[in-house]
C-alpha cells in the first residue's frame, strides 16, 4: 500500500498507522477496565495462533495467562497499574491457541475514560523467548556457584575442625616433652615440633574463622572487660618475639579511656594480634606501636579509635587493596621471605565489618605502614554480671582441697589433661563415658567435672542433663570440652546445665584459668552459704531440708558486687523480688499453654537474676519441668506436683527477698 | 519479645488516622498491593468516620525489619498487628474493612477481641484457595506453585534483581529513577511467603466462630475468590449479609470503586 513518489532523492516513505501497528515487530494488545480485548495487532495474532474474531469482544487478556499468572495479574499487575498509570516489563507466559506458552514482557499503560469503568489499557508484548533461556541458565550458574561456594566453605569448616582434635594432643604432648630433661639436640626437636604445631594451629584456626565468616555463623559477644589488660597481654605476647628481632614494641592508651567497656574482646583481640603480628614481621629494625585514643564517649556508647603504627617494608600504592583479599599477599616474594598464608588481613577486616567498622591504610615504602580502624563499644554497665569473673590470684589451698572428675573417651586428651592437673596438684579422677561420670559422681563429691561432649555410649550433653537431675548433696560445676565451635551449641549447652565451655584445643593457661575460677567460685558459695545459714537464717530460705541444693538463694554475689554501698544492695534486692514476680507470672502462663519453649525462654530470660542471687535450685527445677513438658507422654501428676514445687520456691524466693535485712547482712558480710 | 511501644506499631505498619469522625475504620490491604489499594475508596468516608490506613509488615512502607518468619508463617500473626494497631491507638467500636486475604484476617482479629469490632466488611473473601474433599476453593496446588514461578520471575528474574545494583550506582544517578515499577513493591522473600501462606490457609472453621455481623462484597467474575466461595463464606457465619456487585476481577476498590462505596455505605445505613 505504500507509493514511492518520484524525482525527490530525499523522498519520504509513506506507511500508515495501520501498517505500523499490524506488521511492528512486537505484540499490542488494548483491553477494557475488565480485561476483555477489544483490539490486537497481527504480530500477536500470529504469535497466539488465533483469528482476530476468536478473540475479540469476548476474551479477557487474563485467559490468556496460566493459572498463576490470572493470580498475579488480579493480584499485582492490575492494582499497580490502576495505581501507578502504568506497568513495566511485567513477565507473563501467555498461552497459545495450541497449548503450548511463550514467555512474554509486557508494557501497559492506562488511557484514563470518564470514569473509572471507562478506562482503556494498552500494552505491548515482547517475546522473550531466548532471553528467558540466557536468564535460566543463568541463573542456574548463579546457583551452583553459590551452592559450591557454600560447600566449599562446609568442607572447609570440616576439615578445619577434624584436624584439631589431634593437633591438640601434638600441642600437648610437645608442651608435656619440652619439661622433660632433655639435651640439646632433643630440646631443639621438641622446640621445632611445638612451634611447627602452633604455626599450624594458627593457620587452621584463621581457616575456621574465615569459613565461619563465611557461613555467617560469626556473632559479637557482649561482655565487660578491661581494655588495659588485654593491651598489657598482647605486648606480653608479642613482647619475646619483638626482643628476638631487636624491634621496640610500644603501646600509647588514652588516659581517658574507662577501665571496663562492653564488647566482644576475643574478637578485638584476634584483631590486634593479626595487625601487631603482621606489623612485627615485616618490621626489621625501628619499632612496632599500638595506639588506642578515645574518640567520642556518650552515656551509651564509647567510640575507640585503634592505631597500628611499623617501621617496615611498607606497602606498594598498588597492593594496598589486594592485601585484604584472602590468600594473598602483597607479592609472591614476600611470602617467600616472610611465611605467613595471607588470611590474618581477610580476617581482620570480616572482624571489623562485624563491628560496622572497616579498616584505613596508609604506607609509604621503606618508611612503614598505620593501619587504623574505629570500634563502638557500649559503656560499661554496672549490672553487667560479667564484670566480676576477672580472676583474681587463686589460692592454692582451694586448689588442693578441691576434686575434679575428668570425663573424655580419648587416651591421649585424658593423658594430657591429667599431666596438667598433677602438674597444678590438683586431685581428680577420670571416666570415659558419660555413664561412668554418672556413677562417679552419686558416689564421689567433685567441685568440677570437665566433659568431653563426643563419647560413646552416653555423650557429655546426655551426661550432665542427667547428673543436673540426680539428687545431689553436691552440684559440681560442669565444664565441656569440645572442638565445636560454643556458637553452634549454646542452647544445648544451657539445656543440658553445662556451666562454661573450653574450646579444644586449650594450651595449659586457658584450662587453667577457667577451671581454677570454677573451684574458687564453688568454694566461696559454699563458704558464705555457711556463713548466712548461721549467722543469718533468714537470708537463707527456711526450706525442709538442709541441704546445699535446697537453698533457694544466696546474696553472696550480689553483697561482693554491692561494695560496702548498702544502698546499693537494698535496691537490688528490690527490683529482684519485683523481676521475681514477673518470672513467675511467665511461668505460670507457660504451664497454660504447657510450652517448653516458653519455660526455656524463662531459663534464659532469667539468667542475669539467677546468677547474682544463685538461685540454682530454681532453675534445675524449671529445667525438670521442662523436661517433663518434652515428654509428650508425661503424667499429669508428675507435672502437677513440679508446678507446685516451683510454685513453693518462686513464693520462697519472692518471700525471703522481700523480708532480708541488708544491714545485718552487710555488717555479717564485713566482720568475716 | 518485649511488647512494642506505639510509635513502633505505627511505623511498623506504616499506619494513618485521617478523617473527621469518631467511629474508627480500618481498611486492611490484600495480597499483592499495600494500602495504596484504598485510594479511591477511603476519601468517601473521611468525613464520616475515622479512617485508619496501614501496610502489612512486607508490604508498601511497613517496616521490613519486623519481619519474622514464624511469627507471619500463619495469617494469626497478620491479625495481631491489626489488634495492636487497635489498642495502640485505643480504638473501640471499630469497623474493619478486609480486602482479598486480609478479609481473613479481620476474621481472626474479631474472634480473638471480638469486644473491639461492630462491623466485619469483606470484599472477595475466601476461607480456603484450594479445592479440597468437595469444598471448591477455585485452586490445585499446582496453580499456586505457578504463582510462585510468576513471582519468581517478576520479583527476582533478571531486571529485578539488577534494579538494586543499577540504582544503587552513585556514577549514574539518572539509572535510579522511574526504573522500576515503584508501587506496590514488596521483598520478593516476603512477597512468596506471604503468597504461600494466603494460598495455602484453611479458614473455613474460623468463618464458624465469627459473632462480629459482617457484609460480603462479591465480584461477578472474581478468579480468585469465585461466587460461590463468598456464598459460602456468607453462609457459613452467624450474622452476614452478601452483596453482589457487578464489577468483575478481583479488585473492585481499584476497578470499581464507586460501586464499592455504595455498597459499603448502603450496608452501614442498614444497620445503623
Amino acid at each position: 500500500m505504500s507509493k514511492t513518489p518520484k524525482n525527490t532523492p530525499e523522498a519520504k516513505v509513506y506507511e500508515s498507522a495501520e501498517e505500523l501497528y499490524h506488521d511492528a515487530p512486537c505484540g499490542y494488545i488494548s483491553f477494557t477496565n475488565n480485561g476483555t480485548i477489544y483490539n490486537l495487532n497481527k504480530t500477536l495474532l500470529n504469535w497466539l495462533g488465533y483469528s482476530r474474531d476468536e478473540l475479540i469482544g469476548h476474551t479477557k487478556i487474563q485467559d490468556l495467562f496460566k493459572m498463576g499468572g490470572k493470580i498475579f495479574f488480579e493480584t499485582h499487575f492490575f492494582p499497580l497499574i490502576r495505581i501507578q498509570g502504568f506497568a513495566n516489563e511485567i513477565n507473563f507466559e501467555i498461552k497459545k491457541k495450541d497449548k503450548s506458552s511463550f514467555p512474554a514482557l509486557i508494557n501497559v499503560k492506562e488511557i484514563k475514560g470518564p470514569t473509572v469503568n471507562d478506562n482503556r489499557y494498552r500494552a505491548s508484548v515482547y517475546d522473550i523467548t531466548d532471553r528467558k533461556k540466557y536468564e535460566q541458565e543463568l541463573i542456574k550458574s548463579k546457583i551452583k556457584a553459590e551452592e559450591s561456594s557454600k560447600a566449599k566453605a562446609e568442607f572447609l569448616a570440616t576439615i578445619s575442625h577434624e584436624i584439631r582434635t589431634p593437633l591438640n594432643a601434638i600441642l600437648g604432648i610437645g608442651n608435656l616433652l619440652a619439661k622433660t630433661p632433655l639435651n640439646a639436640k632433643q630440646k631443639e626437636y621438641s622446640d621445632i615440633l611445638r612451634l611447627s604445631s602452633d604455626s599450624l594451629l594458627s593457620l587452621i584456626n584463621n581457616l575456621l574463622d574465615l569459613s565461619k565468616m563465611e557461613a555467617r555463623q560469626v556473632e559479637l559477644e557482649k561482655k565487660s572487660f578491661s581494655i588495659r589488660r588485654l593491651v598489657d597481654s598482647l605486648i606480653h605476647t608479642f613482647d619475646v618475639k619483638c626482643k628476638e628481632k631487636e624491634i621496640q614494641l610500644l603501646s600509647e592508651l588514652d588516659d581517658d579511656i574507662p577501665s571496663y567497656i562492653t564488647g566482644d574482646p576475643i574478637k578485638l583481640n584476634q584483631i590486634l594480634t593479626n595487625l601487631i603480628g603482621n606489623a612485627i614481621k615485616f618490621t626489621c629494625h625501628g619499632h612496632v606501636k599500638l595506639i588506642v585514643d578515645l574518640n567520642e564517649i556518650g552515656k551509651e556508647k564509647i567510640k575507640l579509635d585503634f592505631k597500628i603504627e611499623d617501621t617496615g617494608i611498607g606497602i606498594p600504592k598498588d597492593k594496598l587493596q589486594s592485601i585484604f583479599k584472602e590468600f594473598s599477599q602483597a607479592s609472591y616474594d614476600v611470602n617467600l621471605e616472610y611465611g605467613g598464608t595471607g588470611l590474618g588481613l581477610s580476617i581482620t577486616q570480616k572482624l571489623l565489618q562485624l563491628h560496622n567498622s572497616e579498616i584505613k591504610v596508609e604506607s609509604e615504602i621503606d618508611k612503614g605502614s598505620v593501619f587504623s580502624f574505629q570500634i563502638e563499644y557500649d559503656n560499661y554497665d554496672f549490672a553487667n554480671p560479667k564484670a566480676n569473673q576477672i580472676f583474681d590470684h587463686i589460692d592454692s589451698e582451694v586448689l588442693d582441697s578441691a576434686k575434679v572428675l575428668v570425663v573424655e573417651d580419648n587416651p591421649v586428651n585424658i593423658f594430657v589433661i591429667s599431666e596438667y592437673l598433677s602438674d597444678w596438684k590438683i586431685d581428680f579422677d577420670t571416666a570415659e563415658n558419660g555413664k561412668e561420670a554418672i556413677n562417679a559422681v552419686t558416689k564421689e563429691k567433685y567441685d568440677v567435672l570437665l566433659m568431653d561432649l563426643h563419647m560413646p555410649i552416653i555423650n557429655g550433653f546426655e551426661a550432665s542433663s542427667t547428673i543436673r537431675n540426680l539428687d545431689l548433696e553436691h552440684q559440681p560445676a560442669i565444664l565441656a570440652l569440645s572442638a565445636t565451635s560454643r556458637e553452634n551449641i549454646q542452647a544445648e549447652l544451657q539445656r543440658a546445665g553445662i556451666d562454661d565451655f573450653i574450646s579444644k584445643p586449650f594450651g595449659p593457661d586457658d584450662l587453667f584459668k577457667v577451671l581454677s575460677h570454677y573451684i574458687k567460685t564453688k568454694h566461696n558459695l559454699k563458704d558464705i552459704k555457711h556463713i548466712s545459714k548461721s549467722d543469718n537464717p533468714k537470708t537463707a530460705s527456711p526450706s525442709k531440708d538442709s541441704g546445699d541444693s535446697d537453698q533457694t538463694f544466696d546474696l553472696s554475689r550480689v553483697i561482693k558486687m554491692a561494695n560496702n554501698k548498702p544502698e546499693f544492695l537494698r535496691k537490688f534486692v528490690k527490683n529482684t523480688a519485683i523481676s521475681f514476680e514477673d518470672y513467675l507470672a511467665d511461668f505460670q502462663k507457660a504451664i497454660q499453654t504447657k510450652d517448653p519453649e516458653k519455660i526455656s525462654d524463662l531459663i534464659h530470660k532469667s539468667t542475669m537474676s539467677v546468677y547474682y542471687i544463685k538461685s540454682d535450685n530454681l532453675v534445675k527445677l524449671l529445667r525438670e519441668c521442662q523436661h517433663i513438658l518434652e515428654d509428650k507422654n508425661h503424667k499429669c501428676s508428675s507435672l502437677q506436683a513440679k508446678v507446685s514445687e516451683i510454685t513453693s520456691e518462686f513464693h520462697n524466693i519472692i518471700r525471703d527477698l522481700k523480708s532480708v535485712n541488708i544491714d545485718e547482712l552487710m555488717s555479717s558480710q564485713t566482720t568475716q | 519479645m518485649a511488647a512494642l511501644s506505639k510509635e513502633e506499631i505505627l511505623k511498623r505498619n506504616n499506619v494513618s488516622v485521617q478523617g473527621s469522625g469518631s467511629q474508627p475504620m480500618i481498611f486492611a490491604h490484600g495480597y499483592g498491593c499495600d494500602q495504596n489499594m484504598w485510594r479511591y475508596v477511603y476519601p468517601a468516608f473521611l468525613d464520616k468516620y475515622k479512617v485508619i490506613l496501614f501496610d502489612h509488615v512486607g508490604a508498601g512502607n511497613s517496616d521490613e525489619s519486623y519481619y519474622k518468619k514464624d511469627k507471619y508463617d500463619s495469617l494469626q500473626g497478620y491479625a495481631d498487628d491489626i489488634l495492636e494497631i487497635c489498642a495502640a491507638l485505643e480504638l473501640q467500636n471499630i469497623i474493619l474493612v478486609g480486602h482479598s486475604v486480609s478479609s481473613m484476617i479481620a476474621v481472626l482479629a474479631a474472634n480473638k477481641e471480638p469486644s473491639l469490632f461492630s462491623n466485619l466488611i469483606m470484599v472477595g473473601p475466601s476461607p480456603c484457595y484450594i479445592n479440597k474433599n468437595g469444598y471448591k476453593g477455585g485452586f490445585e496446588q499446582e496453580d499456586i506453585d505457578e504463582l510462585l514461578v510468576a513471582l519468581d520471575s517478576n520479583y527476582l528474574g533478571w531486571s529485578s534483581n539488577m534494579a538494586p545494583v543499577i540504582m544503587g550506582n552513585p556514577d549514574r544517578p539518572e539509572l535510579g529513577e522511574e526504573l522500576t515499577n515503584s508501587f506496590c513493591r514488596t521483598n520478593p522473600e516476603i512477597a512468596k511467603h506471604f503468597a504461600n501462606v494466603t494460598f495455602l490457609s484453611d479458614n473455613r472453621e474460623d468463618l464458624k466462630s465469627l459473632s462480629i455481623p459482617a457484609l460480603v462484597i462479591q465480584c461477578s467474575e472474581d478468579v480468585i475468590a469465585p461466587q460461590e466461595v463468598g456464598q459460602y463464606v456468607c453462609n457459613n457465619t452467624i450474622d452476614s449479609k452478601f452483596k453482589l456487585i457487578n464489577a468483575t476481577g478481583h479488585c473492585p476498590n481499584l476497578s470499581a470503586p464507586e460501586e464499592t462505596i455504595d455498597a459499603i455505605k448502603t450496608y452501614l445505613e442498614e444497620i445503623s
